[in-house]
């Protein structure tokens, strides 16, 4: 009694630090928690079975996961995914910090223009996705308006969102046009707190932009970056929505999965087997990249 | 300090806590017998009619709550899934035949009481070619037909007649024809047949195939899918999509027809609602905003030149359409499933049924012989009858009896053809001949790898 | 020679704005041109109207008479209904006319706006705290839980919504209003605090310890620490998370249409226009109008907080 008495009004600082670091984080490990834990958990346990509708579940084991892997065209959309999530993240990273640069500087009706530039992030997909195709529409859309009957670039009308060979760029461009305005906004939050002091210093050392955003902004920008880079990747390997509505064609994992298990009557096994396969992919590379780049 | 952490911690604890306060107070509310009833018709208008049919039957029978909720019909699957797990399925349920069929063969749908509707109203109040597409093996009803529409070609008649060209009746006039209007130099085209991998794709191409004989399965149940017959179909569809607008097309493009760029389209007769609008929006353009239309491609005759074929020929005859059903799901409260056959009843009844049938005039067709003949039925608001004449109408409406698809063989209904048609494999396949130029032979083999899947 | 060179530099930097302008505008300009034509005109490549229409958006925000006539069929239905009151076929009557709207634009706006304040609140609340402590307190199980909340996103879709429904109902949240409200805020925090805990926390750490030391100089705990010095520093990126959570809520589509279906009165903004894009009489005026409608207070909620993000902050005294 004495004993623990003692030693707990010896509680180091370090120790107080630790015990207000649970209370802090813990709301939101409860939260979250609870609602992914159970969901992971449940379709984990599907994946091994047959769902019915109604009535009970009938027990396969791996035969859902057999049917996949055995799938050659679940491995062709293993690539597709790949090269839209690599594509469109480094795209969106790129050109989001491009914006952001070029907003940080003074110039007239800045705050205008940041402010119009983030309409492509907050308008609703299924709008905007919409009005791209209007936009590119083969009969009526103004831009092939332009380029074949005003320019005359090209002698025929084409279908430039649907067609195959170009489907999957169009969809990366899409990407990179949806979302590079969430990944300029956290760049600049992050740009405003960059010392002015170090730029200065930098200048009087007779430094070139180029090297002072080389030395000075991309390291403070380094995990910013880092973060971005590591979300953006997770969110484009799954998303559906933007990719399907625009052009259903390009394959991706999440359409394969689409097709294959959410058309018609559901089967939920087959899908809960492709989404702990997606899981198992995505959580390899992820563990790594937060380990090396994050350091966390 | 403190009073932070306090208040960062009764902020979760409300989050998690009051959920069942609130609960306790919400379930004193619902009546003696209650149930959901989901609509396929999600359009605001419309879902405000239907819910005067449901205001008047409650105060019909007072001691019944009917929820109306609006389901799109391409999440009906995910939202019956989640409502299955979750074990809150709605009582009654409007959806299309196939379906109906597809959800009713994993025993989601409610046989006996289905049974039950259809005595009440009398099975030969019904076309008989109706019902056949909600029975099941057995000859169980899976669901009751509610209303239907058809599916035609819709045709520029004034271009036909100056070309010399016949009404697009058969393989040959339809091929003829998309060719002879496909002009893309003057952004003009020959035909809309769909060709991205979706529902409308497979509807237009059932019927090409079925006028050639094709089937997917013989009477006994057998995968026949790979025959020559369907190959044919599947050339000739994919030599009718060069004529179509650049690039993967689905429904939607039947705007260009209305916009006088297109010579030839597959739709439905809900066709006739967007024309007799169409036709509004003509009727103000009248006098001075006439002037702003020079050098537009609208054209206020539209309506006028429009004809309809709904029948194709090749090798057969095939007409095709789709039924809509209303259905009582299995439910474990008996009194919420006996009170959705009874309002479901209400629905059938002649004053109820028009009122119904006449949110889209054309486009939803009575499934009861008796209405069709009906005057009021006939009087409806948008003046379709009188613009088509009854006698069209009339042919439109027997179609109802005609309807022919591939999970009915002979007769028999052939469950697997349902559940082949809603996992889009047919769409899938002619997107990739089509599109992507794939081989017709090796498209047809990945179809039948596919379907074969789903068959074991 | 070195005017040219800063002529050309500066035209290049015209150029490059004006190319950012206009990649993430000419959708827009593309929906507003729909919006404002008349349906005889939507075959018109140009962008500019023939004639402007503006009726789109006077039918979705109730401006001008309104003018819900009662369909001959629904009229017909009540005379031949005999054995209603009259009191009761004008309760009917009432009803349709209250909701025969195609679009009613006001109630979903508020119920969207509703769910986003919400969720942005409760999200920025939970994640100042959790990112404060995940970026500035070692403890025990500090980094499993940094990497851990990544899960969230692992799963995609329609794989979380069955079971988290399933929960929902079986808590009994499902079957009212409030509970439904509850359930799809939580579900909105959960999808939005990644984020936020990671944007929070690498702003957290990028702010000099150096500052908090003096802070703890002169007697200030932690948790005023947080509140004194933590906070003010990070109005920017503060603004940035609540702007993005709030985003998330009011676009969100695939929850909400499981979990309000049942409840029209909790309809949201993305709801609404599924229902008109869906719908087969394609009036595209009204849903562009729609989409621009539902679009635009976003915009007006970031120039809000944009003084927040313009500030220079490295000037307000934050020095090592």
């Amino acid at each position: 009694m004495e004993q623990s008495l003692s030693l707990r009004r010896s509680l180091s600082l370090e120790q107080k630090k630790a015990r207000l670091g649970v209370q802090l984080v813990l709301p939101s490990v409860i939260v979250i928690g609870l609602l992914i834990i159970y969901p992971v958990a449940y379709n984990m346990y599907l994946s091994l079975f047959k769902v019915n509708l109604v009535g009970n579940n009938t027990f396969i084991g791996a035969k859902n996961y057999i049917n996949i892997i055995a799938d050659a065209t679940f491995w062709q959309s293993v690539l597709t995914t790949f090269l839209y999530v690599v594509f469109s993240t480094f795209g969106t990273t790129l050109f989001g910090l491009v914006v952001a640069l070029t907003m940080n500087k003074k110039f007239p009706l800045r705050a205008i223009v940041r402010s119009i530039i983030i309409l492509p992030y907050v308008a609703p997909v299924i709008a905007v996705v919409y009005a791209w195709q209007f936009f590119f529409d083969p009969v009526n859309g103004i831009f092939i308006h332009v380029v074949v009957e005003m320019l005359g670039l090209y002698d025929q009308r084409f279908n430039l969102i649907g067609t195959p060979e170009y489907a999957i760029w169009v969809a990366i461009v899409f990407s990179i046009w949806k979302s590079f305005p969430f990944t300029y906004l956290m760049i600049i939050a992050r740009l405003q707190t960059i010392d002015n002091n170090l730029y200065e210093a930098a200048e009087i050392d007779g430094c070139s932009s180029w090297k002072k955003f080389l030395h000075i902004t991309l390291p403070e920008l380094y995990f910013v970056l880092g973060t971005l880079i590591l979300l953006r990747f997770v969110w484009n390997f799954n998303k559906f929505e933007e990719v399907y509505l625009l052009t259903e064609n390009v394959k991706t994992l999440p359409i394969y999965t689409y097709f294959k298990a959410f058309t018609g009557v559901m089967d939920l096994g087959q899908g809960s087997a492709l989404a702990v396969i997606q899981f198992v992919l995505l959580i390899g590379l992820i563990m790594v990249y937060v380990k090396k780049v994050l350091k966390w | 300090m403190k009073n932070t952490r306090k208040v960062i911690m009764m902020i979760v604890i409300v989050c998690l806590v009051a959920p069942f306060a609130l609960v306790a107070q919400g379930e004193a509310e619902t009546g003696p017998v209650s149930f959901e009833f989901w609509t396929t018709e999600t359009q605001s208008d419309r879902m405000a009619t239907i819910q005067v049919l449901v205001d008047t039957y409650e105060i019909l029978n007072p001691d019944v709550k009917i929820n109306l909720v609006p389901v799109d019909e391409n999440e009906m699957a995910t939202q019956l899934q989640t409502a299955s797990a979750a074990g809150n399925l709605p009582a009654l349920i409007e959806i299309g035949a196939e379906n109906a069929v597809a959800f009713g063969s994993d025993g989601l749908m409610d046989v006996v009481r289905n049974g039950e509707l259809i005595d009440k109203i009398g099975e030969d109040e019904f076309y008989s070619g109706a019902l056949r597409l909600v029975a099941s093996e057995s000859g169980d009803n899976y669901a009751v037909p509610f209303h239907g529409w058809i599916q035609g070609i819709w045709y520029r008649a004034d271009w036909f007649e100056e070309a010399g060209l016949e009404p697009p009746t058969t393989w040959e006039n339809i091929e003829k024809a998309a060719e002879y209007f496909y002009n893309p130099s003057e952004n003009q085209y020959g035909i809309l047949v769909g060709t991205k991998a979706e529902g409308f794709t497979e509807q237009c191409f059932t019927q090409f195939a079925l006028s050639n004989g094709a089937q997917l399965f013989d009477k006994d149940g057998n995968l026949i899918f790979n025959s020559p017959e369907m190959k044919e179909a599947v050339e000739y569809y994919a030599r009718l999509a060069q004529y179509n607008p650049p690039g993967p097309q689905t429904w939607r493009a039947r705007d260009y027809y209305l916009q006088g760029k297109m010579a030839m389209f597959f739709y439905s007769t809900y066709i006739m609602d967007d024309l007799s609008l169409q036709e509004k929006a003509a009727g103000s353009l009248t006098g001075e905003n006439f002037a702003e239309l020079a050098g537009s491609d609208f054209d206020p005759d539209l309506v006028t030149h429009t004809q309809m074929v709904p029948l194709i020929t090749n090798t057969d005859t095939a007409g095709f359409g789709v039924v809509v059903t209303l259905g009582v799901i299995n439910q474990p409260d008996s009194a919420a499933a006996d009170a959705a056959v009874d309002f479901a009843r209400y629905l059938y009844t002649p004053n109820a049924y028009i009122t119904f049938l006449h949110m889209a005039p054309g486009g939803m067709n009575p499934v009861l012989k008796g209405i069709a003949s009906n005057e009021r039925f006939q009087n409806d608001p948008q003046g379709i009858f009188k613009h088509y004449g009854a006698e069209k109408m009339a042919e439109i409406n027997s179609g109802m009896n005609d309807i022919v698809t591939f999970s009915i063989v002979d007769g028999n209904r052939i469950t697997a053809a349902s559940t082949i048609t809603t996992k889009q494999i047919i769409p899938q396949m002619l997107y990739k001949v089509t599109q992507e130029g794939m081989d017709v032979d090796a498209a047809m083999d990945w179809a039948e790898s596919e379907m074969k899947k789903l068959i074991d | 020679m070195v005017i040219l060179v800063k002529f050309c530099k500066k035209f290049g930097f015209f150029l490059l704005i004006m190319f950012i302008v206009l990649f993430s505008l000419f959708p827009f300009i593309q929906m507003l041109s729909t919006s404002l034509k008349y349906s005889w005109d939507w075959g018109n490549p140009s962008l500019m109207p023939a004639k402007i229409n503006i009726e789109a958006y006077r039918d979705l925000l109730g401006l001008g008479e309104k003018k819900v006539d009662l369909p001959e069929s629904i009229q017909n239905l009540l005379d031949e209904t005999p054995d209603l009151t009259e009191k009761q076929r004008d309760a009917i009557i009432a009803n349709y006319l209250d909701t025969g709207d195609v679009f009613p634009f006001g109630k979903y706006f508020l119920n969207s706006i509703l769910f986003s304040l919400s969720a942005a609140a409760v999200s920025l609340i939970l994640s100042v705290f959790g990112a404060y402590s995940i970026s500035r307190l070692k403890f025990r199980g500090s980094s499993f839980i940094r990497r851990g909340i990544l899960f969230v996103y692992m799963f995609g879709g329609i794989l979380l919504l069955i079971p988290l429904y399933k929960i929902s109902v079986a808590l009994g949240l499902g079957s009212t209003e409030e509970g439904t409200v509850v359930a799809l805020v939580i579900i909105y925090v959960v999808q939005t605090l990644p984020v936020s805990l990671y944007m929070l926390g690498n702003f957290f750490r990028s702010i000099p310890y150096s500052i908090e030391e003096a802070a703890y100089v002169e007697g200030c705990s932690q948790m005023q620490t947080i509140w004194k010095i933590i906070i003010p520093l990070s109005l920017a990126a503060l603004a940035t998370v609540f702007v993005y959570s709030f985003m998330i809520a009011w676009n969100e589509y695939l929850y909400a249409s499981v979990f309000l279906k049942s409840y029209e009165n909790l309809f949201t903004l993305p709801l609404g226009l599924k229902a008109l894009f869906v719908s087969k009489n394609a009036i595209w005026d009204r849903i562009m109008a729609a989409s621009m409608l539902t679009a635009i207070p976003v915009v007006i909620l970031f120039m809000f907080v944009q003084k927040y993000l313009a500030g220079n902050l490295a000037s307000g005294g934050v020095k090592e």
